[in-house]
């Protein structure tokens, strides 16, 4: 799959981080290239999540370092993380609830306008320089002359407005949400709320898309439904995707690579076969006394 | 959550989109000006009213659509009052010779004193502002209190400010026109934030601050500057208020003022910039009107129109009790007037097929 | 130095007095994570209670120990039931409901109560001041020096007073059955009622003692200040919650810490900021802008300016855990 050789999408570097005395990630190591799906396992308490908050920034990893296209982010805001190009979902659906389905989208649709600086400009300096409090300044003026050109309703403004409400509706077509277009999140049913999750984080224009639990609480047909359409957004928004997932079907089903993890460890990694007979992802999942069972079993029938 | 660019001045030109409510408004307020040019007292009723709505309309950026929660609003106030009062204390005999009189000169020097008292109070808008980068919820309330109360004591404190019998002769330069045209304007503004980008990302603090940031907000700058934006209103109503009284002392601006100004906003329900003016006006006509009822009523007693004001309070109390267990979401909730009435009448429409 | 000792002692009596007073925010908020805005006017209400039973006891009554006691446990008893009937009406419909909305409950309730007692109608006693009677009669327990210092024995008393009932609480809350109850609740209430515990009782209960340790200590602080007034309760409910938030709220021993640090920092305050102000106005030539000098004009900017200190250094308080919101 990497058509693309050269710097990952998404890197983390032997990151582990520790809460009080609790080791909740040991060693972990990931890439994520342009057109990757990969997934990450493990059983309840494994770590998953907890690994999406450092590849996002919500929590600073206590050592090891996560890189975005190049970029050391450790200790950068998540804001600045998903400008750099990393949106997730979240496993207990986040949606601004009061918002109608298009204003979730449109909220993510990048507020700045780069209407001083650049974002080619900005982008390069922030990649060149470690003074980030240069370049956050150069934000925050493009920010406040923004409020001015919304205050004023300045002609390039209103046609921003209007871009962006085309490339939400844009997007909640893709994922089929268009007729929900003005009804608030919360009234949403459930499947259509993860959708939702999903378009707005598209619409902050990802190189990388990271998804918590995606298919949780989905039936069947839904769920086969969604494997379809994870592999499409891959290749229409030309995506590296990295998939939590409990059902093992659905992983093993659309993933390319899996990394299991137990107790913040990485067990095993690998393509989706190679995984499922991993004696000690077998352990992890089922206890010693069926992996062992299966192991017995494994062996009769060679 | 309507957009900006919906086809409401669609034969508009881009450019004049922008100026146009402005521009309609003028002559509108001047006729305003015109028609209560014999009527003191309304004068001073509807700049009463102006104020507060100012003032509600301002918090309401911070309290309803940020979904922090600010209940030293009256801070800022006092800080903007102060400001421009005193600013207008000391060039009261400067008289700009480019202006052809000297009303014109009086009134481009007040509004420089109301952008004066703005700024100041959006600076200090900054400091408050700085806490709820850390703090949320009941503890940033606090700190805004905390903040609120500091200011009355600096005040207080300060011969400058004249200590606790405060400023007064503060030439009474204020119009009807002035103060509506603020109303306006902070409406005008309140609005078009709340249907920008800025607005949308400001709702997105309220609804799910991790949300927001995961989705590129800059929530601890967008923060701040909400409370820049709301204080600076603040402080324009204050500078407002204190060129119609003439008279200003920290007693004006104490927690009873920002808690009177936070049970508008809940009353009229938070997030809802109409809910807000609907409840601003109708708190502060309600007591003014039973002031003069009971004038009436007890002939030259004066004793009971005395008594509305003191009752006025524990009524506010009560009242923001019996809000959120009856009606949390007050009079419209996150909505405005025009997207609940239509929703009133479908459903009527529903009952009676 | 005994000016030193002096400011000591005085500040250590204010500190023991907030003390009682923060352990009904740290408790309140221990149980149900809300900060219970109207604690102080509930105290203030307390201190109105001890007025009216001092008043009938009558003058000769009223200071002997048992009208002090019966002032005491009268007030108490009546404030527990004022903090039962808010928690029950009040706060109790909301518990499910957003934070905010307790929030703007407490502050209601808080205004109603402050603000209706500054009424002159019915039994409400009006806004002017009242001078609280002596239940203990002051007097000069120790003098050092030519009254360089001065140790009052209503500061022996209510130093006393506060102790035993902060050990009582302590015993309370770590040494039986409903202790464990209320430490349950407050880790979690919903899985609590799981495991067969009557939240509802043990944060009514709650309440109550919060109210009653409340009353206590606003008699207290009556009889230092001499006088009982329906604002009262704003301004030392603040500075107690100030106290609790520094010692990390929730935390019982933290809110005696807290407490006894910002009465030591306002007494300081008071004492020895206009010497410093001074010294330093005359450096920066402040008194050209006509800054007030004296201390104990300052003296309720202290708490709020210690407060925003502390939040924005440590939010979670001297002996607070920091929590995470969980992602």
């Amino acid at each position: 799959m990497n058509l693309v050789p050269g710097e990952p999408l998404l890197h983390a570097k032997s990151v582990s981080i520790q809460f009080g005395g609790l080791r909740a990630l040991t060693d972990f190591n990931l890439e994520i290239h342009k057109g990757d799906l990969k997934g990450l396992i493990g059983p309840n308490g494994a770590g998953k999540t907890t690994a999406f908050n450092v590849l996002t920034g919500v929590y600073r990893p206590t050592s090891g370092d996560v890189f975005v296209s190049g970029n050391r982010i450790n200790g950068r805001k998540p804001h600045q993380i998903n400008r750099l190009g990393v949106a997730r979902t979240f496993q207990n659906i986040r949606l601004f609830k009061e918002l109608t389905a298009i204003d979730n989208v449109k909220v993510a649709c990048l507020s700045e306008s780069y209407s001083v600086v650049r974002r080619e400009t900005l982008d390069r300096l922030e990649r060149g320089t470690s003074a980030l409090w240069f370049t956050n300044a150069l934000h925050a003026l493009n920010n406040y002359v923004d409020w001015w050109r919304a205050l004023l309703l300045t002609p390039g403004f209103l046609r921003e407005e209007a871009e962006v409400t085309k490339k939400a509706e844009g997007l909640l077509e893709t994922m089929g949400l268009l007729h929900r277009r003005d009804e608030e999140a919360r009234n949403l049913p459930y499947g259509e709320q993860r959708r939702l999750e999903i378009a707005r984080a598209l619409a902050t224009n990802p190189k990388v898309l990271l998804l918590d639990e995606p298919a949780a609480g989905m039936n069947t047909r839904e769920k086969a439904d969604l494997m379809v359409l994870i592999r499409e957004l891959r290749e229409k928004f030309s995506l590296g995707i990295l998939v939590i997932e409990h059902d093992m079907k659905l992983v093993m089903g659309i993933c390319e690579h899996i990394t299991v993890l137990d107790h913040g460890e990485t067990i095993a990694a690998g393509g989706p076969a190679e995984v499922r007979t991993n004696p000690k992802v077998i352990e992890a999942y089922l206890g010693e006394s069926f992996a062992a069972a299966h192991a017995a079993a494994a062996g009769s029938g060679a | 959550m309507e957009s900006v660019a919906a086809p409401r001045f669609s034969g508009v030109p881009g450019w004049l989109r922008g100026p146009l409510p402005i521009l309609l408004s003028l002559p509108i307020l001047a006729l305003a000006q015109w028609a209560t040019a014999q009527a003191p007292f309304l004068v001073y009723i509807a700049s009463i009213v102006g104020v507060n709505v100012i003032l509600a309309v301002s918090l309401n950026i911070v309290n309803g659509m940020t979904g922090q929660f600010s209940i030293g609003h009256a801070g800022f106030m006092a800080v903007g009052a102060y400001i421009a009062g005193k600013f207008s204390l000391e060039t009261k005999d400067v008289y700009l010779p480019f202006m052809q009189s000297v009303a014109a000169s009086d009134q481009l020097m007040f509004v420089f004193a109301l952008l004066l008292g703005g700024a100041v109070a959006a600076v200090f808008g900054f400091l408050v502002g700085l806490p709820s980068l850390r703090l949320k919820g009941d503890y940033l309330a606090i700190v805004t209190l905390g903040f609120g109360e500091i200011i009355r004591v600096i005040v207080q404190n300060t011969e400058m400010f004249g200590r606790a019998l405060g400023l007064s002769g503060i030439p009474q330069r204020s119009s009807i026109f002035m103060v509506m045209f603020w109303v306006f304007l902070t409406i005008l503004a309140a609005r078009r934030i709340a249907s920008s980008a800025h607005g949308r990302s400001l709702l997105a603090i309220r609804e799910d601050e991790i949300a927001a940031e995961a989705m590129g907000v800059n929530t601890t700058a967008y923060k701040v500057r909400a409370f820049v934006i709301s204080a600076f209103f603040a402080g324009v109503a204050g500078g407002l208020f204190a060129h119609f009284v003439g008279i200003i002392n920290p007693g004006s601006f104490t927690f009873v003022k920002s808690m009177e100004i936070v049970v508008m906003i809940v009353a009229g329900g938070l997030g809802s910039t109409t809910g807000s003016i609907v409840a601003a006006v109708f708190l502060t006509l309600l007591p003014e009107a039973l002031r003069s009822i009971f004038t009436q009523l007890g002939g030259g007693d004066q004793t009971l129109a005395q008594r509305v004001d003191q009752i006025r309070m524990p009524i506010y109390g009560m009242l923001l009790v019996a809000l959120m267990l009856l009606r949390p979401q007050g009079l419209f909730g996150t909505k405005e007037i025009w997207d609940v009435a239509p929703k009133w009448l479908s459903r009527r429409r529903k009952g009676m097929r | 130095m005994n000016d030193l000792i002096q400011h000591l002692i005085n500040g250590l009596a204010a500190g023991t007095i907030y003390a009682l007073v923060a352990l009904g925010y740290t408790m309140v908020y221990g149980v149900l994570k809300l900060i219970n805005f109207a604690h102080g006017d509930v105290m203030m209400v307390g201190v109105y209670m001890g007025y009216a039973t001092a008043g009938h006891l009558g003058r000769e009554h009223q200071s002997t120990f048992l009208g002090a006691t019966l002032v005491f446990l009268l007030s108490m008893a009546g404030c527990g039931l004022l903090g039962f009937l808010i928690e029950r009406l009040a706060y109790r419909p909301l518990r499910d409901k957003s934070r905010l909305t307790s929030l703007i409950t407490a502050i209601g309730i808080s205004f109603t109560l402050s603000y209706g007692f500054q009424l002159d109608i019915g039994f409400l006693p009006g806004a002017s001041p009242r001078a609280f009677p002596e239940i203990i009669k002051p007097h000069e327990w120790i003098v050092i020096g030519d009254h360089d210092v001065i140790i009052w024995n209503w500061q022996v008393i209510s130093f006393l007073i506060a102790i035993l009932l902060m050990l009582g609480l302590q015993i309370l809350v770590f040494r039986t059955r409903f202790g464990r109850a209320m430490r349950a609740v407050s880790f979690d209430h919903r899985i609590a009622a799981l495991m067969g515990i009557p939240v509802d009782r043990v944060i009514a209960f709650t309440f109550m003692l919060g109210s009653a340790l409340a009353a206590g200590a606003g008699i207290l602080y009556a009889i230092k200040d001499t006088a009982v007034q329906p604002l009262m309760g704003l301004y030392v409910g603040l500075k107690a919650f100030v106290a609790a938030v520094i010692g990390g709220i929730g935390h019982v021993p933290g809110a005696v810490a807290g407490a006894i640090l910002l009465g030591l920092t306002e007494e300081f305050v008071v004492g020895y900021a206009g010497d410093v102000l001074r010294g330093l106005g005359a450096v920066l030539h402040l008194d050209s802008l006509g800054v007030g000098f004296t201390g104990s004009s300052w003296r309720d900017a202290v708490a709020f300016g210690f407060l925003i200190i502390v939040l924005l250094v440590r939010p979670e308080g001297i002996f607070g855990r920091v929590t995470a919101e969980k992602v």
